[in-house]
């Protein structure tokens, strides 16, 4: 405390140097005084008595000087000296400063923007305690990217010793659901295990955790409600806890509120959470149906590893009920969370970052090459300043704060364009990058950027800075860079490989965008509009209703004008998501089943005759679906064209007949009638799965609750899109329509490649730019060089060079430097060859 | 003269503090005289070494200083001990007493075994 005050006593002192330096000079002189007074006391005469006063005084100077360290911060006052030294050069200099701030706020604001992005991603903690202690578990299988747990297996292992402090799982994708009262609307509800909570460590900031009897079957319906709801809908109502709310149709009570950054462990919506309350019957282990995502705490000290090996002899017991034949394809799988959040992130945050990295070291290393060129130019004032007794670390400390000086002024101006840039991504990216949304310019991310900074000037500062001014400079001769060369070529030849990387990088990402684009999808895009509807539980409970629903659809779509096809299926391509089945399970008469391995996946859809001709899908043998296939007796089948070829090469498929498990029943036995062109079906960039079509049929074996209505128009898509959704309002006010264009479903699956290779090409830009301005200087310089050396040879240098030989320095400086050329364009070729 | 001490830099503070406790407000001139005449004049108060500590124990708050008329009619400034300082002066004090013991015991340990 003492010190503390004593130190802002000391920075005080910095500002009133003139009046306590005038009291010094009294208060020693009347010290002086008073002893030269006592020796004349004493008996010495006025003389003898002055002399011993200043003797005893111990050197007045020496004195003030101690005081005067003593009085203010010295190292301070050295710094303001080189601080204001420093902005009069950067003053005196307004293009070179420019320069060098513009190009470091270019790097350093990448850099930020992008940290701002990676970071949530890579580095940053999830918003659990001890979140490096979460893990999601479960099997991994060929149909399904994500580990899941079957509900009667998690069950088992719930009632076992297991490495984790506690486990628990969410019903995954969630449910729809609608509040049913005043002001209707429909959330997104995640339904979870009591443990959910407490698992992950998340204290609700209104009311009780769940409680084990919420998970029984038919409980009391409980329900957390998320932060933003209970902002939106009930204002902040501290005490909303204990009451009732009517979700689809049903009181249900709310118990507690979640805190603002409270997200689901797979990051999915949740606006509410409600118990997930499995009934006995999906604890069947004969017949399991409800799939579940598990995820758990690790004990302390427990590795993934460990905890692995831990799950195994559960595993190895839950696979006898695994079909033999699939067993290879099943594995446990147990990771950290943010493992599973980030999978498809990883690799291309760190590609950006390194991208961004590059950038910025090709700012910095331009920002060097700057202040080389400048020291060259400055060499003489440097070694004047040493003459004049500068030590070299105070030189050194000279430069240093200039380039300091700069990072910051760059800096700054970079955290600002690191906004604007933010922004920029943020507006322009496409749905469901992870975390995007979340990164902004916070604390975190500033004091990044200053680091970032600080680190760049102290890279660019240093190099130009451990530069011993030569003595010779004092005479104005200018030296040229000649000694410096080797590291200038260095910076250059970092530069190109920067710079190479760059536009490699972004060369690759360009040409698979544009393979992406140019893939043939299988299906028109052109005047083709698609409509996704989807009805809610509560209000079409039941099969008849939900058929009644679609037969409505499909008769009063068919009267809008400029309608040339209209379909319905259940699915649509080219985004996945399609209902399938193994290759192995589907039966054909006559043929043993395969016992080994599931085949791979099979997807199929339901859609109405219309679909073929509505998508341009062609049919290559047989024929498409007609009305009458849509009878309750009739089972038509058709195969795409891959199928057909993996069921029945060298064999003519139609008329051929097969059957396959499907509503949890095993299907009646289909004819193949035809067979239709291969469609994309996984998305641009995943290979495409086999497929099969059966007629949609109003039949109350199938449910549908979701289904896409195809059109194919001879007007402007654009101009049936009201018309459609006016149509299905008129049906039903409440039901949600999805509707657009078939071309801008398609390029919403490149937004993510397009994204990628602008952020790429972005920096690769910025690097060439930095990296080109570099070059010019370069051959600039070098032509400059060559010049000189052709004008006046090593013998004819007859420049006054005093103390010295005037041709020999001479002669031994060009021969410098024509090795020093040598070295770089070796150095520049091995990097060049390097970096490709 | 040659063959008086230097202050040691440490022990000088808690010399001015009980100075100016024992004197009262005084100049840096009496405080350096004060301090010879005590030890017998076997310390050499270094001046240099004096007003940069006088300055210190200032900014530390333990004293405080304002200009005033000395006995001969000389402008002069005054020392004066704050509360903070007589604070410190005995804790210092009891510090030092403690460490003086000791050492001391240290010291005599040899003869009292032997």
């Amino acid at each position: 405390m003492r010190r503390f005050r004593a130190w802002l006593v000391r920075l005080a002192g910095m500002f009133r140097k003139k009046r306590s330096e005038a009291e010094l000079a009294e208060e020693l002189e009347s010290h002086a005084q008073m002893h030269v007074e006592e020796n004349i006391r004493a008996g010495m005469s006025p003389e003898a008595a002055r002399r011993d006063a200043l003797m005893r005084l111990g050197g007045l100077e020496q004195t003030k000087e101690r005081y005067r360290d003593q009085r203010s911060l010295p190292w301070l006052d050295a710094l303001l000296q080189d601080l204001r030294f420093a902005l009069r050069m950067l003053a005196t200099r307004p293009s070179f400063s420019a320069v060098a701030i513009l190009t470091l706020a270019l790097g350093i604001g990448a850099t930020t923007a992008v940290f701002s992005v990676v970071d949530r991603v890579l580095f940053r903690s999830l918003p659990y305690p001890h979140d490096d202690r979460l893990v999601s578990f479960g099997v991994k299988a060929p149909f399904e990217g994500i580990e899941f747990m079957l509900a009667p297996e998690y069950a088992l292992l719930r009632s076992q010793s297991t490495p984790f402090e506690s486990m628990t799982s969410i019903t995954p994708g969630g449910a729809d659901c609608d509040i049913t009262e005043e002001n209707p609307v429909r959330l997104s509800c995640a339904l979870v295990e009591s443990t959910f909570l407490s698992t992950l460590g998340v204290r609700p900031i209104i009311g009780r955790d769940f409680v084990r009897e919420d998970d029984r079957p038919n409980p009391a319906r409980v329900a957390f409600l998320s932060y933003g709801l209970w902002k939106s809908r009930f204002a902040s109502d501290p005490s909303v806890a204990g009451k009732t709310l009517s979700l689809d149709g049903k009181p249900v009570q709310i118990i507690g509120v979640l805190p603002a950054e409270f997200e689901m462990p797979n990051l999915g919506a949740a606006d509410m959470l409600l118990p997930q309350a499995l009934d006995d019957s999906a604890l069947d282990r004969k017949n399991p149906r409800v799939v579940l995502r598990a995820f758990a705490r690790l004990k302390p000290g427990v590795t993934i590893e460990q905890a692995r090996a831990g799950l195994e002899p559960w595993f190895q017991d839950s696979l006898r009920f695994v079909p033999p034949q699939f067993r290879a394809e099943v594995s446990l799988r147990v990771r950290s969370l943010r493992d599973r959040q980030i999978e498809n992130s990883r690799v291309g945050a760190w590609v950006l970052f390194g991208a961004v990295i590059a950038v910025l070291m090709l700012a910095c290393t331009n920002v060097a090459n700057l202040m080389l060129a400048r020291t060259v130019s400055r060499q003489r004032e440097l070694a004047v300043r040493a003459a004049l007794g500068a030590s070299r670390a105070r030189l050194v400390r000279q430069t240093l704060t200039e380039s300091l000086l700069l990072a910051l002024l760059g800096g700054i101006a970079g955290c600002g364009l690191a906004y604007l840039l933010l922004q920029a991504f943020i507006s322009i990216a496409p749905e469901g990058i992870v975390r995007l949304r979340q990164a902004s310019l916070d604390f975190r991310v500033l004091r990044f950027g200053l680091a970032v900074a600080l680190l760049s000037g102290i890279f660019f500062g240093v190099m130009p800075a451990l530069a011993d001014p030569a003595p010779e400079s004092l005479t104005g001769r200018s030296m040229g860079p000649a000694g410096r060369g080797f590291l200038r070529h260095a910076l250059v030849a970092g530069q190109i490989a920067g710079s190479v990387i760059l536009l490699a990088g972004a060369g690759l990402l360009l040409r698979s965008l544009w393979q992406i684009q140019s893939i043939p999808l299988g299906l028109a895009t052109q005047q083709v509009v698609t409509a996704q509807i989807s009805l809610a539980e509560h209000r079409y409970p039941d099969t008849p209703k939900q058929i009644a629903f679609f037969r409505d659809v499909e008769t009063r779509l068919e009267r809008i004008p400029g309608v040339t096809y209209l379909a319905l299926s259940d699915t649509l391509p080219p985004s996945g998501g399609m209902q399938a089945t193994f290759y192995a399970s589907i039966d054909v008469p006559g043929r043993q089943r395969s016992s080994q391995g599931t085949g791979g996946m099979v997807g199929w859809r339901m859609v109405t005759p219309n679909y073929f001709p509505a998508l341009g899908i062609r049919i290559l043998r047989g024929r498409g679906f007609m009305d009458q296939d849509r009878a309750p007796t009739e089972n038509p089948v058709i195969l795409s064209e891959a199928l057909a070829d993996k069921m029945f090469p060298q064999e003519e498929p139609i008329g051929k007949q097969l059957r396959f498990f499907s509503f949890g029943t095993q299907g009646p036995w289909r004819t193949i009638v035809g067979v239709a062109a291969d469609v994309k079906n996984n998305g641009l960039i995943a290979p495409a799965d086999p497929e099969f079509y059966i007629p949609w049929k109003n039949d109350p074996e199938t449910y549908v609750r979701r289904a896409h209505v195809t059109f194919r128009t001879s007007l402007s898509p654009s101009a049936v899109v009201p018309w459609i959704r006016t149509e299905i309002a008129e049906l039903d006010p409440t039901v949600p329509v999805e509707s657009s264009t078939m071309q801008a479903r398609v390029g919403k699956l490149t937004e993510r490649p397009r994204f990628d290779a602008i952020l790429l090409s972005l920096f690769a830009g910025i690097g060439m730019v930095l990296a080109g301005h570099i070059w010019s200087c370069e051959l600039l310089c070098d032509a400059a060089h060559a010049r000189v050396r052709s004008a006046d040879g090593p013998g004819s240098n007859t420049a006054p060079n005093p103390g010295n030989g005037a041709s020999e320095p001479g002669a031994m400086d060009v021969g410098r430097r024509d090795a020093g050329t040598a070295r770089c364009v070796v150095l520049r070729a091995a990097v060049a060859v390097a970096a490709i | 003269m040659g063959d008086k001490a230097d202050v040691w830099q440490g022990t000088l503070a808690l010399m001015v503090l009980k100075t100016l406790e024992s004197m009262g407000p005084l100049h840096g001139y009496g405080i350096a005289r004060r301090i010879e005449q005590v030890s017998g004049d076997l310390l050499n108060v270094n001046y240099g070494t004096l007003y940069p500590a006088l300055l210190k124990l200032e900014q530390e708050g333990y004293i405080d200083s304002e200009w005033g008329v000395s006995d001969n009619n000389r402008k002069a400034k005054y020392y004066k001990l704050t509360r903070a300082g007589r604070k410190q002066l005995a804790k210092e004090a009891r510090e030092w007493q403690q460490t003086t013991d000791i050492l001391a015991r240290f010291l005599t340990e040899p003869e009292r075994t032997s």
